[in-house]
């Protein structure tokens, strides 16, 4: 079982992935095979594929979660103290519900070599990126299911992650909210320039955000397609660049 | 099915004043009516003057201050130990099994059985109280504070994994514990109560106390007295269960 490493010297990407190969339990057969992935510091990338692909699982491996069968996972985790090599975002904001939201945001900032005023200062100023900066003594449950995620993004950009790495954050949101989070997101990248690795099942919330798109298919599941993407919302592309992935998607992925 | 509106609190408050007013008014119809012969039924007319007598001489005060101090060592005790075996045993698999056994050997053991063992123990002393106290409300708080830290949402564990709180003490003290502090606070609430009524058995033997002074005037046959101390224990537990959900509604002043 393979480890990520975590590695101090400088690179152009801020991971690497190896020949990795993921699956549960030691004889079952692997769910994902010889992924070979470099994400380049400041891009931002979207894995998409079909429901059960290993898309998240492919994540998890990333932020530690859970070991790779082989292969390896390197993660080039920059000199500056006081940060965390990834800020995860989870589909269900996970929020401790006996946390106020400040304390919510401050979680991953405890054990790392961080003052209790800095904590503070960088918490509100996470919760000022996601426009919730009123919100800091409001228990989870008070809040709507969109601002919950924002929360999530604002406790992961709070450990000032190497790399942002978000789990269909916006997959159980209505479509007005999602939109509105989409736009957020994007001003948070462009604002930021933080590396981020975002998994989705939605062609068009992929090709809306990220530079390039990592598609997955087949079983075992590959990489069966890394495309540049610079559609954007720009009208005809963006219908173009969507449905030419779809159709790719259905060539490699039969049922 | 159709839900009641939602009550406002001096209506429930006035609703329970209510009940127990009507409680009292049967139960002294019932008495003064002859039906019962008023040895077999003191009414609760004569509880007033039962208590002006026991509390001049001094003994009600005597009597509650004893059975209270029995009540709390046994309690602190009793809950303390509990929550940590408990918590210790959802934790750690192999714990958990090499005391399974154990535990269900135990547990079906009534504090009254382990009378004898008290006072061959502690002799008959205050601590003999306590330990029958405390056994009662060990047992209750292991079995909630087992099943709350078991039931604590493996997600949130994950999260602590995800950003760097997946030590032993942080995952503790800042997911389990706090997750699981719901149902253990119902545990040490259902404690609280059993610990009266274990007061009250453990005091019967001649430790002195509230159980005491009941079984002394019970063998006189001055049941208006054995009432009185009845009530005594109500009102102390219905004190304490009060005061506990004042602290537990601020504790869990997170949830909805």
């Amino acid at each position: 079982m393979a480890a990520v490493i975590l590695s101090k010297t400088a690179a152009t990407s801020v991971i690497d992935l190896e020949d990795v190969s993921i699956g549960y339990g030691k004889d079952a057969p692997p769910v994902l095979v010889d992924v070979n992935l470099s994400v380049e510091r400041g891009s931002f990338v979207a894995i998409v594929g079909p429901s059960g692909v290993g898309k998240s699982t492919l994540l998890r491996v990333v932020a530690g979660l859970h070991a790779a069968r082989s292969g390896g996972v390197t993660i080039h985790q920059d000199q500056r103290p006081g940060h965390r090599p990834v800020g995860l975002v989870f589909q269900d904001s996970r929020l401790l519900p006996w946390r106020r939201v400040i304390r919510n945001v401050e979680f991953g900032l405890e054990g790392l070599p961080v003052s209790r005023d800095e904590r503070r200062q960088r918490a509100e100023a996470a919760l000022k990126l996601v426009r919730l900066d009123g919100y800091a003594r409001r228990w989870p449950y008070e809040l709507s299911g969109g601002q919950r995620q924002r929360i999530g993004i604002a406790r992961a950009m709070a450990v000032d992650p190497d790399i942002l790495l978000m789990d269909e954050p916006f997959g159980a949101l209505d479509a007005i909210t999602r939109h509105n989070l989409q736009d957020e997101l994007r001003r948070i990248h462009q604002e930021t320039g933080k590396t981020v690795l975002f998994v989705t099942h939605d062609l068009e919330e992929a090709v809306h955000l990220a530079d390039r798109i990592i598609v997955l298919g087949g079983t075992p599941a590959r990489v069966v397609r890394d495309v540049r993407n610079s559609a954007g919302r720009d009208g005809s592309v963006f219908r173009d660049q969507v449905e030419q992935l779809r159709s790719e998607i259905a060539d490699n992925y039969s049922i | 099915m159709q839900t009641d509106k939602p009550m406002k609190s001096y209506q429930k408050v006035a609703l329970s004043a209510l009940g127990v007013l009507v409680f009292l008014l049967a139960w002294e119809a019932v008495a003064r009516s002859g039906v019962v012969p008023a040895r077999l039924l003191p009414s609760p007319s004569a509880v007033p003057a039962a208590f002006l007598t026991e509390f001049k001489s001094g003994t009600w005060q005597e009597m509650v201050l004893a059975s209270l101090s029995h009540y709390l060592v046994g309690l602190s005790l009793g809950t303390f130990l509990g929550v940590s075996f408990g918590t210790a045993a959802a934790l750690w698999g192999k714990w958990d099994a090499f005391q399974a056994w154990v535990v269900r050997m135990l547990r079906p053991i009534p504090a009254i059985a382990w009378i004898p063992f008290a006072i061959i123990w502690f002799g008959v002393s205050e601590g003999a109280a306590s330990f029958l106290i405390s056994l009662t409300v060990f047992w209750i708080n292991y079995y909630a504070s087992y099943a709350a830290v078991r039931g604590v949402d493996k997600d949130l564990i994950e999260l602590g994994h995800a950003f760097g709180q997946g030590g032993l003490i942080p995952r503790l003290f800042k997911i389990i514990l706090p997750g699981a502090l719901p149902g253990i606070l119902s545990g040490m609430r259902a404690g609280l109560g059993q610990g009266w009524m274990t007061v009250v058995a453990a005091e019967l033997f001649g430790i002195s106390g509230l159980g005491m002074r009941m079984m002394e005037a019970s063998g006189l046959l001055a049941t208006h007295i054995v009432v009185l101390y009845m009530v005594t224990i109500a009102l102390l537990y219905g004190v304490s269960d009060f005061l506990f959900m004042q602290v537990q509604s601020r504790v869990l002043s997170w949830q909805r």
